[in-house]
């Protein structure tokens, strides 16, 4: 015993010090399973208050262009709202899919860009009603999932994040396919998983697909840059440029499915 | 003031300053400057050593928790902290300080400085990359970023110091 106690005091450096990282190690690889982010969440709250101080000195300095921006996203909505009318006034027909969705507009008061995990808070929580597996877009495209939620704050896991995976399919000809990340150049992702057969030009038009349970189907994702073929000669992977300028991600809306509850309990029956 | 209390002000200094104006410097893809690694370096030199490995992995972790990654730059400063006697050593040769408290610039000069923060920085950044990417596979990427982000962020460092350094002689 007086033996282990002597040793110990002895080496105490060595020992603290593989103590340590071991603890550093077991928190890395329990956070590389993005589910499980207990620490996250107690902390969330602090975090997000110093980082909107963080911003809001720095939005002082963008709000020109932040007003041209949403000067321009008015002026978009507006002509839609003008054809909407238009067209329920000519033909009587009520567009479902208009009361499907609530879209809360919420402010991004931390982004990380150059990691290989991103993630992204913004100002909106739990109090206006965000939950986690909500959909998060910007004005140009989708920009990823409500993954914890606090009382002020939520974390996105942003689509610049090695885990990240949504559905896409592509507009000529409505092919499914997975888009991830795996470049570590935050303009561009990488869609997998496309058969062969199928030919892309550069530019095609990348949107979410039908069959994810988070976002909404045909909201757009990005362009498509290059197209690789397999060497194999099994399924083509292709190159795409985000519609989102991550870099620049100010306002985004949090997309909430007012039946989410509905679908879920009526999926839970099988 | 007391060194406890300075020590306490850099830490929470150097941590904003770090995840609130440097994460958001973005040159290319693959610079990414870490200059909190600092308080590490600027700790007592009789400091006990146990106390040093707690200080290098409370900073990593509040910088983990503002970047939602525990562990990552935790684990780094940890290693750093871990090497700096050794690394203090290498550097000094057989110089010796018993008068100086603290690694300094002006009474260590510009060389000594370099040379501890090259070794120091180097150790910090390929435990983070390494940790980060967390595999060997993507060797390449992984040291071509150390080599492109250290030197960015010992200039940092060396700015700092000199603008802290000239304006306590002017008081």
């Amino acid at each position: 015993m007086w033996n282990l106690i002597r040793f110990i005091q002895k080496n105490h450096f060595v020992i603290l010090f593989i103590v340590l990282e071991v603890i550093c190690i077991l928190m890395l690889s329990r956070s590389q399973n993005y589910h499980k982010q207990a620490v996250m969440n107690t902390t969330n709250n602090v975090v997000g208050k110093i980082y909107e101080w963080g911003s809001d000195v720095g939005n002082y300095f963008r709000l020109k262009k932040t007003n041209e921006q949403l000067a321009e996203e008015n002026a978009l909505l507006r002509q839609q709202l003008s054809i909407a009318v238009d067209t329920a006034q000519s033909t009587h027909i009520v567009n479902e899919r208009d009361t499907l969705y609530e879209y809360i507009p919420a402010q991004v008061v931390n982004n990380s860009i150059n990691q290989a995990k991103n993630y992204i808070i913004i100002n909106k929580g739990e109090n206006d009603g965000i939950m986690p597996d909500m959909c998060v877009v910007s004005p140009d495209g989708i920009v990823g999932v409500v993954l914890d939620v606090s009382s002020h704050y939520a974390t996105i896991l942003s689509l610049l994040h090695s885990n990240s995976s949504v559905g896409v399919s592509f507009k000529k000809n409505q092919e499914l396919a997975t888009l991830k990340w795996t470049t570590s150049n935050y303009r561009y992702g990488m869609v997998e998983d496309i058969a062969t057969h199928l030919v892309f030009e550069q530019g095609d038009t990348v949107l979410t697909g039908p069959n994810s349970e988070i976002f909404p189907k045909d909201l757009m994702v990005g362009t498509v840059e290059e197209l690789y073929q397999s060497p194999s000669g099994d399924l083509n992977r292709a190159k795409i440029k985000f519609s989102t300028n991550f870099a620049t991600l100010r306002h985004v809306y949090v997309i909430r499915n007012l039946y989410a509850t509905e679908l879920d309990s009526l999926r839970a029956k099988f | 003031m007391n060194r406890t209390i300075i020590n306490i002000i850099r830490f929470v200094a150097l941590v904003l300053f770090q995840v609130l104006i440097v994460n958001h410097i973005r040159l290319g893809g693959y610079v990414h400057p870490y200059v909190y690694v600092l308080f590490v370096m600027l700790l007592p030199i009789n400091m006990p050593k146990w106390q040093l490995l707690f200080c290098g992995f409370g900073i990593g972790l509040a910088v983990d928790l503002f970047s939602g990654t525990l562990g990552l730059h935790a684990g780094a400063t940890t290693l750093m902290a871990f090497c700096r006697p050794g690394i203090i050593k290498f550097v000094s040769g057989r110089q010796k300080f018993e008068s100086i408290q603290e690694p300094n610039l002006s009474q260590l000069g510009l060389v000594w400085f370099i040379r501890y923060s090259v070794c120091m920085v180097l150790v910090h950044h390929f435990a983070l990359f390494v940790l980060e990417s967390f595999s060997f596979r993507l060797m390449g990427q992984v040291l071509l970023r150390i080599l492109l982000s250290a030197p960015v962020t010992i200039f940092l460092i060396i700015m700092i110091l000199y603008l802290f350094n000239s304006s306590k002689k002017r008081e």
